[in-house]
């Protein structure tokens, strides 16, 4: 098991800089999760995690040492791919026995912990299969007992559960996350999912054009996201956004007036659709549209100001489309920013208009 | 008032029924008939090919005394063309597969009888000689008169050995260097890269005939004219580049992540190329060692050019003093030298058949 530091790590492909400046530090047997759309150099930061790419500049501590130039064999790392990477002309058991083939680990103890590692994601008795006969949790499993066999100090996840269907990904994220307390492996979790980030990580890091948006809990990222950037990726279906020029403590938005409290200049409104509520005041709308989501009900509000979703809960709907709304929203539920440097203004809030 | 509808409806229903039938019946028409046409087509341009093979072999195994059997020639085509028009017949009229494969098991039960009643008393094993007379051609030449500077012959099974040692090294070398130079241009870059992918193809493309000349004064000055060796680098730098091209498509295909995953294994580049990626192009290997085996199976120029010794001969040079020293009169060891030679890159071929055919699966891409 291993801390990990990043310390003014920077990556560059070329002229191309992937990563400016990276500062990060996952503690010993922590869960982390590198959530970020493509392109924002998650992908990158894994990789030079597992050695297989250099950093181009900084220092990468494994423990509180430095690790940049220690070849990917030596840095006892686990890895599973997007696509599982199996080894296709090797059986199952031949592919988790792979990584103690170079560990000069005895026959018997080799074929022992293979048996113990394939219990552990329950392929045991796949072990004489061939990958190409296996389903795509299967395939996943197996890689992930290869990955676990040489009691890696590390263990990383590259974006492991986009190949598998839908109930498939939920299991799986269940599996993983408890076998990740069950071992105290540190691990590192690459996604552009969300929802995969929040349900499994202890801490998330958010990137965006390879620099670090906010680390923070699940939690802290959904209730308090430190950008425009943050508050639009996390949280399904995503937060509406109502942009406006704030005067004399009252934000207009198209038209609809928001009393403010705390800032001022241009600012844009963060709401959740889940903090909206239809009641007699607040800001009117007509319902164009209703999606069931079975135990929430998602509406699509037309406004002055734009679109806007409402999320209720219950499972039939009790309202129409085509009816005429009033939505409203408590303050503290309010997130404010400011529209030029799209960060949040702490401690600021509005108030529905009445 | 309900029975007049009920008769219209019923007359439309069996109207359109008649239709649909008849629509089918036309359809299954079409596709007979474009089957046949299209098997017609097919045996007629295939049998220019077929048909020198099939008189090489009778020819081998019939002629008599130097002089090719005309006659057992004519019988034997008169079952063959039948037999191959029979085929097409029944497969034309079969109405379903199982009748398709009766109908071909008998025709060639008849046309085996046919072949066995009319050629098969004449049939001998006389012209392969070569196969155990060291000195055959004082045999043949007494058969068709004295002949004027002789020409000496080796051992067949010595020339044999030969072309087993050109073909064989020149394989293993182009395997061996085409696999570790594909790897390398398909994994990695380096300044002139795609240079040197375009001047691959580039290479391929002149007729390397025309460099026969200067190949000749290299091999003087460094004094492997006249050596097996000699010929096996000219032969391995002729077919690299192609080789390489090949392999670089199979490597291509094989995913990057299966080789990271090697190396967080615990594999080095090394043993991850040996254990990983080398597997996964053990079929583009297959089929670039066949096609290398039997291109220098065949060579003829360049043997014939660079070798002189007889001890040097292969089975090409071998086969053309057969045809040389006995001017053309006796066609018979001429064929059954023929058949001799053909007979290992029959083998080869069928054995690899299956590997030969996954290349265009491999893909060449650049």
């Amino acid at each position: 098991m291993a801390k990990i530091e990043f310390r003014n790590v920077v990556k560059r492909f070329g002229a191309v800089e992937v990563i400016p400046e990276m500062n990060l530090v996952i503690e010993d047997g922590e869960f982390v999760a590198l959530l970020g759309p493509s392109g924002c150099g998650k992908s990158t930061s894994l990789f030079m995690l597992a050695g297989i790419y250099l950093p181009s500049g900084g220092e990468l501590l494994f423990d509180g040492h430095v690790v940049n130039e220690v070849e990917t064999r030596d840095r006892n790392v686990g890895i599973v791919f997007q696509s599982y990477a199996l080894y296709p002309h090797m059986s199952v058991r031949d592919n988790i026995l792979f990584p103690l083939r170079f560990k000069k680990t005895p026959r018997d103890e080799a074929l022992a912990r293979v048996k113990a590692a394939a219990d552990l994601v329950r392929v045991l008795e796949l072990l004489d299969r061939r990958p190409s006969e296996l389903s795509g949790g299967q395939q996943q499993r197996v890689a992930l007992a290869r990955a676990l066999v040489k009691e890696p100090q590390l263990l990383l996840l590259d974006e492991p559960l986009s190949n598998l269907d839908a109930s498939l990904r939920l299991s799986m994220r269940t599996e993983l996350k408890s076998l990740q307390a069950q071992l105290g492996v540190t691990t590192v979790l690459v996604t552009h999912d969300q929802i995969e980030a929040t349900t499994m990580a202890d801490r998330i890091i958010c990137m965006r054009a390879g620099e670090i948006e906010q680390v923070g809990t699940p939690d802290d990222l959904y209730l308090r996201p430190s950008s425009l950037f943050v508050a639009g990726f996390i949280g399904s279906p995503p937060i509406n956004l109502l942009s406006g020029e704030a005067e004399g403590g009252t934000v207009t938005v198209n038209g609809a007036r928001f009393p403010v409290e705390g800032a001022s200049g241009s600012l844009t409104i963060g709401l959740r659709p889940e903090h909206l509520r239809f009641g007699h005041t607040g800001f009117s709308g007509r319902i164009a549209q209703i999606e069931p989501m079975g135990r929430e009900i998602l509406y699509v509000v037309e406004t002055g100001m734009g679109a806007v979703r409402v999320l209720e809960q219950g499972s039939s709907p009790a309202h129409s489309t085509g009816e005429q709304v009033n939505i409203g929203f408590l303050s503290e539920d309010s997130l404010v920013f400011d529209t030029a440097r799209e960060k949040l203004i702490a401690g600021a809030h509005v108030r529905a208009p009445t | 008032m309900a029975a007049p509808v009920i008769s219209t409806a019923s007359v439309a229903a069996s109207e359109s029924a008649v239709h649909w039938d008849a629509l089918a019946a036309r359809a299954r028409a079409v596709r007979r008939s474009k089957a046949v046409v299209l098997y017609a087509f097919l045996i007629a341009v295939s049998l220019p090919i077929v048909l020198p093979y099939f008189w090489l072999v009778t020819i081998a195994f019939s002629a008599k005394t130097g002089v090719a059997e005309t006659a057992v020639l004519w019988r034997s085509m008169a079952v063959l063309v039948p037999t191959v028009i029979a085929f097409w017949l029944t497969a034309a009229v079969a109405q379903s597969r199982r009748h398709t494969w009766i109908g071909i098991a008998a025709v060639s039960a008849i046309g085996a009888l046919a072949f066995a009643w009319l050629v098969g008393p004449d049939l001998h094993l006389g012209n392969f000689i070569f196969l155990w007379e060291p000195d055959f051609a004082s045999v043949v030449r007494s058969r068709v008169g004295e002949i004027k500077g002789a020409v000496q012959f080796p051992n067949v099974w010595h020339a044999f050995g030969n072309s087993i040692l050109i073909a064989g090294a020149q394989t293993a070398i182009v395997v061996t260097v085409a696999s570790l130079a594909a790897y390398y241009l398909s994994r990695f870059q380096f300044p002139g890269r795609s240079s040197m992918l375009r001047s691959l193809l580039v290479l391929h493309a002149f007729p390397v005939l025309t460099l026969i000349v200067p190949m000749f004064l290299m091999l003087y000055w460094i004094g492997l004219l006249d050596t097996l060796f000699g010929v096996i680098l000219v032969l391995v730098a002729f077919e690299l580049p192609f080789a390489i091209f090949i392999m670089k498509g199979f490597f291509d295909a094989v995913p990057w992540d299966i080789e990271m995953s090697a190396l967080t294994d615990g594999a080095s580049r090394r043993q991850a190329f040996a254990r990983v990626v080398l597997p996964q192009v053990r079929n583009g290997i297959l089929a670039i060692a066949v096609f290398t085996f039997i291109r220098g199976w065949e060579e003829y120029i360049f043997v014939f050019t660079f070798l002189i010794r007889n001890s040097n001969w292969t089975m090409s040079l071998y086969m053309y003093w057969v045809r040389d020293d006995v001017m053309g009169v006796d066609y018979g060891v001429v064929s059954a030298v023929g058949v001799f030679y053909l007979v290992p890159s029959l083998i080869l071929y069928m054995a690899a058949q299956r590997y030969l055919m996954q290349m265009s699966i491999g893909g060449v891409k650049g």
